[in-house]
């Protein structure tokens, strides 16, 4: 239906994403992984539990509710959203046992194979769902439309990696693929490429909205959009050579300062949208935002030491990016986001019939404040262990890290059931929590084709 | 090229029940094909939605049936597109609207705040008229709560991209349906 734009499953794809990040960063805590260990299959499960699970779930499902705004047009088939939903969860699952079979977990095996297959057509369909509308006149044409469009190319690029070296892992040898070669380019193009552009095709329009900025496409923007091009032709290049079984460290680095001048870029163009701001102080949401831009300039910053050098300076740039830059950013705008479709649901039908809230008394500020604190805390202590090579720092960040996200679950648990929100102002019915509200009688009642 | 069967929507259930079907015929009508037309069953004729629907771009034909029930169809006209530039779900016909009546100036406020005052101004303002509202960006959440409250609309940006123009002509004051 053109013009309803709230997407029906977006906050089960939240809820999807939100249990994958509590049950990996459980494992974390039990010390599946750590610095030095990540090769083993407890420790790949872990890190796809949170790099698939959490972030690229999170991300996807933000794409489906945020590309119509983005780009003022209804998504394709938004009927996808729910099986691309079970899909790539089940498929995240399935990769995860499978890596527990490299460890010798019998009901795992196979699934290293299959996984890839099923994460496929997840994306295929969140890609039909996504590319009409970002090719429409309106999506190409602007900043954030044409970022996210690239991240989806990074998207293929990274399913390809993985997959390649998903069977060779599990013993199909379909191509000559070096796992050695191809491995930092998986890292860079799911963290780098997918995860980091998406987010920056949506904050762009985010930022400006939640500071009243003036949006826009000048030149930054567009250095920002040629730079990151330029990054992730490089980086499909060099996955072409890998997959082909060979690799070249001189094209790698040329790759790392792409992304690092792109990110630069990017830093500056939101530095110029943060100083043209309407808003004079800035909400939770906005503030906390900042420590994942911070994060995001000290991965790009350990890029070119982390290719060149590897090892621990790779597993702290890569853990810098994920946990610091790209969950920090998504924990921080989900409660914004969660408050926002909460309060247009609830309260949008009641405008001008009822005295209606302000979406901010939905959110506990305060709290939030203090959960994502203490999860910047453990992204910076997890980053530094790795960099230090402190097994023990790691688990005692990523249990710090795992209190944050409980606490935030609990807070968008009670935004969504309106806790913060004095009694008397509450509906009698509420949405449901996380699925969507049933179909309202006078949308959707008694309409059928006339074609029987 | 074919033309797709007309969508059917019974609307005699809903009346039945006592609740108001002009949010389902919007939204059935959201949902039609290019070049789809819309088969209403209603217990009478419902010549006030005549008007709705013409202004839509849609051509009306209706007739009894033998079991007393009015089959209304409404069939899309060629050409009845909205202008190039106007948002979609944009009415094709609101270059003949009247001067707005009223005028709101909503650049600077955060969302959902434009939203509030638009639909708070509506909730007073008689059928027919027209509302301007200048706004900092598209407001995408606002479109589906306008058709729903049986207002049109129609909406662009500024040449410029730095202000959106949002013209909605009232479906009449607030009925006070909650279908929250």
């Amino acid at each position: 239906m053109i013009g309803r734009q709230l997407s029906r499953w977006t906050m089960a794809w939240f809820a999807s994403a939100l249990a994958f990040l509590v049950a990996s960063l459980c494992a974390a805590v039990a010390g599946a992984g750590g610095p030095g260990h990540w090769s083993g299959g407890a420790a790949l499960a872990v890190v796809h539990l949170f790099a698939l699970g959490w972030l690229c779930q999170m991300m996807l499902g933000s794409l489906i509710q945020f590309t119509p705004v983005l780009c003022a047009r209804p998504v394709a088939v938004p009927g996808l959203a729910l099986p691309a939903l079970l899909l790539t969860g089940g498929g995240t699952a399935m990769l995860a046992a499978g890596f527990l079979s490299l460890d010798g977990w019998a009901p795992g095996q196979g699934l290293l194979a299959l996984a890839p297959v099923v994460l496929a057509v997840a994306f295929a369909m969140t890609g039909a769902m996504l590319a009409p509308t970002l090719v429409g006149t309106r999506g190409l044409g602007g900043a954030e439309g044409r970022m996210v469009a690239l991240a989806l190319v990074a998207l293929g690029g990274l399913w390809a990696t993985g997959a390649a070296m998903g069977w060779a892992l599990g013993g199909y040898d379909l191509l000559p693929v070096a796992l050695f070669e191809a491995l930092p380019l998986h890292i860079l193009l799911g963290a780098g490429g997918f995860l980091t552009l998406a987010a920056f095709g949506v904050s762009y329009k985010l930022f400006a909205m939640f500071l009243l900025a003036p949006e826009g496409n000048g030149a930054l923007r567009q250095a920002v959009f040629g730079t990151a091009s330029l990054a992730l032709g490089l980086t499909l290049g060099l996955t072409g050579l890998a997959l082909a079984g060979r690799g070249s460290i001189p094209l790698s680095l040329l790759a790392a300062f792409a992304d690092a001048a792109a990110v630069a870029l990017y830093l500056a163009e939101i530095r110029r949208l943060w100083r043209s701001r309407h808003r004079p102080k800035t909400e939770v949401n906005m503030r906390w935002s900042c420590a994942a831009l911070g994060f995001l300039g000290l991965s790009a910053a350990l890029l070119p030491p982390a290719i060149l050098w590897g090892g621990r300076w790779a597993e702290a740039a890569a853990f810098a990016a994920l946990a610091g830059w790209l969950s920090t950013l998504t924990l921080a705008q989900m409660v914004k986001i969660v408050s926002f479709l909460t309060w247009i649901q609830v309260f949008a039908p009641r405008i001008g019939r009822c005295p209606v809230p302000l979406v901010s008394d939905l959110v506990d500020a305060r709290a939030t404040g203090r959960w994502l604190g203490l999860w910047v805390a453990g992204a910076a202590g997890g980053t530094l262990a790795l960099a230090a090579a402190q097994a023990s720092g790691f688990q005692l960040a990523a249990l710090a890290m795992l209190a944050a996200a409980l606490g935030l679950v609990r807070e968008a648990w009670a935004i969504r059931r309106l806790r913060h929100l004095d009694p008397a102002r509450r509906p009698g019915r509420l949405p449901p929590l996380v699925l969507p509200a049933p179909p309202q009688g006078p949308d959707h009642d008694h309409t059928r084709s006339a074609r029987a | 090229m074919t033309t797709p069967d007309p969508l059917e929507l019974d609307v005699r259930p809903q009346l039945q029940r006592g609740e108001e079907p002009f949010a389902a015929i919007m939204s059935a009508t959201e949902r039609l094909q290019p070049g789809q037309a819309l088969r209403l069953v209603a217990p009478f004729r419902p010549a006030p939605l005549f008007a709705v629907m013409a202004n839509r771009g849609f051509a009306v034909s209706d007739r009894r049936r033998p079991d007393g029930a009015w089959e209304v169809q409404f069939a899309p006209l060629e050409g009845a597109a909205p202008d190039a530039g106007l948002a979609p779900g944009s009415a094709p016909g609101a270059a003949l609207w009247p001067d707005p009546s009223m005028t709101l100036d909503l650049a600077g406020l955060a969302p959902p705040e434009p939203m509030v005052r638009i639909l708070e101004a509506l909730a007073a303002l008689p059928a027919g008229e027209v509302l301007f509202a200048l706004l900092d960006r598209e407001p995408m959440f606002l479109f589906p709560e306008l058709t729903t409250r049986g207002h049109e609309w129609a909406g662009n940006f500024a040449p410029d991209g730095a202000s959106y123009r949002l013209l909605v002509r009232s479906g009449g004051p607030d009925r006070g349906v909650d279908h929250g």
